[in-house]
């Protein structure tokens, strides 16, 4: 049971604990390939690349809108218990959230087509997890006060609501120039999901009145479920009632032996002038099917109690009759507490990317001949410039709507070996989220390292936000002809 | 060049996080006591049953009562008070008695109310566990049955002329538990 225990505690915290998946960095930075998961439709200039394996593309992201560390564990030598209460249970609604994600590029690479150089492919594996805890306001109050000396007071079951997966997403990815103002992708993917969470559509109160008959009743209305996939069978090895290696079951869940699932992304990128470009991309517009190691827990129902009650003489008839049990039994036939093994769907959380782009400057090429141009082909007109200016809206799909964030950015390239950007960013999690990404070439070798609100690692613990990007990348530019 | 380091040498600043000391044996410290409050037991009789009855004592039962011995709030209350509530408007003076039973039958505690006959005010009482001045929480912890035991100090033919006359017994709990 520890070993299980600790299993779920361990996916937890890798999970981290908040996110909104916002990589404002990365998206529509063409020098880096995998940008090109960002906004399928990008404008590339790739002749091909391979991504080193499991280096590739290394994201990690967490955030929160509430309580920061610091703020409950500062050795300021106030008393926890009054940090807890003025900063989480006071401080927070349920609106406040804790998120996390994490993506690793086991596998990516691209190439330009030799017979069509207007079409790039690009392909790989990736594993994603996240994780969301909204704060479940009315539980909190409900656990750390309880219902007493709160007559009528409603606590909402309705504020539990989180979601975690974790699975490996095969990817393929049609990059095409259709003209010289227009490039639009599509990518097509196949999830397998390892593990899967989620309890986001709760109702329900629990709450306390003046009785009718005795002193209090407590009435409780639920509609609550919470499914998972993936957890039985190891909880089972951990257990020792089964027979089998957790390694072995995640690794064959990852490669397609899990939850499998579905989804296209959707983007392009649009030059309005030889100056200003606009871009957006749809991602995971998916879905996965949970169906082989699923189980559920549900309480449905309504029950009211006053204790319990005997009424004379109705209850003289059957001195034997024990009214505690009877009393236990309705409310559990009332409000029953049930497993459910049924499989389900989850969708995947859709993003939403769009960016308008200024470019000025000296163009990076501009007393070159157009073939020799950023674009891959004799009609392309598209130049780099030495600066970028612009803004990018990102949208999130969350179990409380659409979670969105306004990005304003700043690239400059320096030579052809070093491009930088820096954003600002504003969303629920901060209002002063700087970030900054760098991107190396070196010859064939392209390095790119990216981090955001800069502001917070003055002291990473009090920090509402942070996320980080790095990878290592080969590549070579041009027709690939 | 030189820019070219200035701007590393800004990045590489930009990444080198700082991390003020925590104190996470401050969560050591952190208590959760939540109160919680719920009905325990109500019986109500109407005083055609008492007058009914053979002998003085018209009603006695003991209740199966598993609540306090739940593993979740035997190991985890602190104290708490019970409170008991009588109404009685019928001709008879009364006598309850409330006890609490162990496994083995054993009274652990008990709970007199002697009810005067109607007009009378509705009898309170509250009762405390686990608290310096209060009866031992233990009393509580290890209840497994409830015993009513109710007599009539009154005639047996008398109604009284309130409309409904009834004896009714109230009661509930209120409880500290210690989850952290």
């Amino acid at each position: 049971m520890r070993e299980w225990l600790f299993f779920l505690l361990a996916i937890l915290l890798c999970n981290g604990s908040l996110f909104s998946q916002n990589k404002e960095l990365l998206y529509d930075f063409t020098e880096i390939p995998q940008a090109i998961l960002l906004n399928p439709g990008m404008n590339t200039s790739f002749s091909w690349y391979a991504g080193i394996p499991l280096t590739s593309g290394i994201y990690g992201q967490a955030g929160t809108s509430g309580v920061t560390v610091h703020s409950l564990f500062a050795n300021d030598g106030l008393d926890i218990n009054d940090k807890i209460r003025d900063r989480a249970l006071n401080g927070m609604t349920k609106r406040d959230e804790f998120g996390a994600t994490i993506q690793i590029d086991l596998l990516h690479g691209g190439y330009r087509s030799k017979k069509n150089p207007k079409h790039f492919y690009s392909f790989g594996v990736y594993f994603e997890s996240n994780t969301i805890l909204y704060w479940p306001q009315d539980l909190a109050y409900l656990g750390f006060d309880g219902n007493a000396d709160q007559l009528g007071r409603r606590f909402d079951l309705g504020h539990l609501k989180t979601r975690g997966e974790g699975l490996t997403v095969f990817h393929f990815g049609l990059n095409k120039e259709i003209d010289r103002k227009l490039t639009v992708g599509a990518r097509a993917k196949v999830y397998s999901g390892i593990y899967d969470f989620h309890s986001s559509t709760n109702t329900g109160y629990f709450v306390t009145n003046e009785g009718q008959n005795n002193l209090l009743s407590n009435t409780l209305v639920a509609d609550m479920q919470i499914r998972t996939s993936g957890f039985e069978e190891i909880r089972a090895i951990l257990d020792d009632e089964i027979s089998g290696s957790v390694p072995n079951v995640i690794t064959k869940r990852a490669l397609l032996g899990g939850d499998l699932g579905l989804g296209v992304d959707l983007g392009f990128t649009y030059n309005l002038n030889q100056r200003t470009v606009i871009t957006a991309s749809l991602l995971d517009l998916g879905f996965v099917y949970h169906s082989g190691d699923v189980k559920g827990y549900s309480l449905q129902g309504s029950a009211t109690t006053e204790g319990v009650e005997v009424i004379l003489p109705d209850a003289l008839s059957d001195p034997n009759a024990d009214f505690w049990q009877d009393l236990v039994d309705e409310i559990e036939a009332s409000l029953p507490f049930e497993d459910t093994y049924n499989s389900y769907i989850t969708f995947r959380p859709t993003q939403l990317y769009g960016s308008i782009r200024y470019n000025f400057g000296e163009p990076m090429n501009g007393d070159m001949d157009c073939d020799c141009d950023i674009g891959v082909t004799g009609a392309d007109t598209r130049f780099q410039y030495r600066n970028a200016v612009g803004g990018q809206l990102h949208m999130v799909n969350r179990p409380r709507g659409p979670q969105a964030a306004l990005t304003a950015f700043y690239l400059r390239r320096v030579g052809n070996f070093l491009a930088l950007k820096t954003t600002y960013t504003v969303d629920k999690f901060s209002m002063t989220n700087i970030g900054l990404g760098v991107n190396f070439q070196a010859g064939p070798v392209n390095l790119y390292a990216m981090a955001n609100n800069l502001l917070g690692y003055q002291n990473l613990a009090d920090s509402h936000y942070a996320s980080f990007q790095i990878g290592l990348n080969i590549l070579s530019w041009g027709t690939n002809r | 060049m030189k820019k070219l380091l200035f701007i590393s040498l800004l990045f590489l600043l930009g990444l080198s996080s700082c991390v003020e000391e925590q104190n996470f044996n401050q969560w050591d410290d952190l208590e959760i006591i939540p109160t919680v409050e719920a009905s325990i037991l109500y019986v109500e009789s109407p005083e055609s049953v008492i007058n009914d009855a053979p002998g003085a004592v018209w009603y006695i039962q003991t209740f199966n009562f598993d609540a306090f011995n739940e593993d979740f709030f035997a190991e985890n209350v602190l104290d708490g008070v019970i409170v008991y509530e009588l109404e009685n408007t019928t001709s008879k003076d009364l006598e309850i008695i409330f006890e609490y039973l162990d496994d083995a039958g054993n009274v652990l505690d008990t709970e007199t109310f002697t009810i005067p006959s109607a007009p009378t005010a509705v009898i309170r009482r509250e009762t405390t566990y686990g608290t310096p001045t209060g009866r031992s929480m233990d009393i509580i912890r290890n209840t497994s049955e409830i015993r009513v035991n109710a007599s009539n100090f009154g005639d047996t033919t008398s109604t009284s002329t309130l409309p409904d006359p009834k004896i009714i017994f109230r009661s509930s709990g209120k409880f500290r538990l210690q989850l952290k």
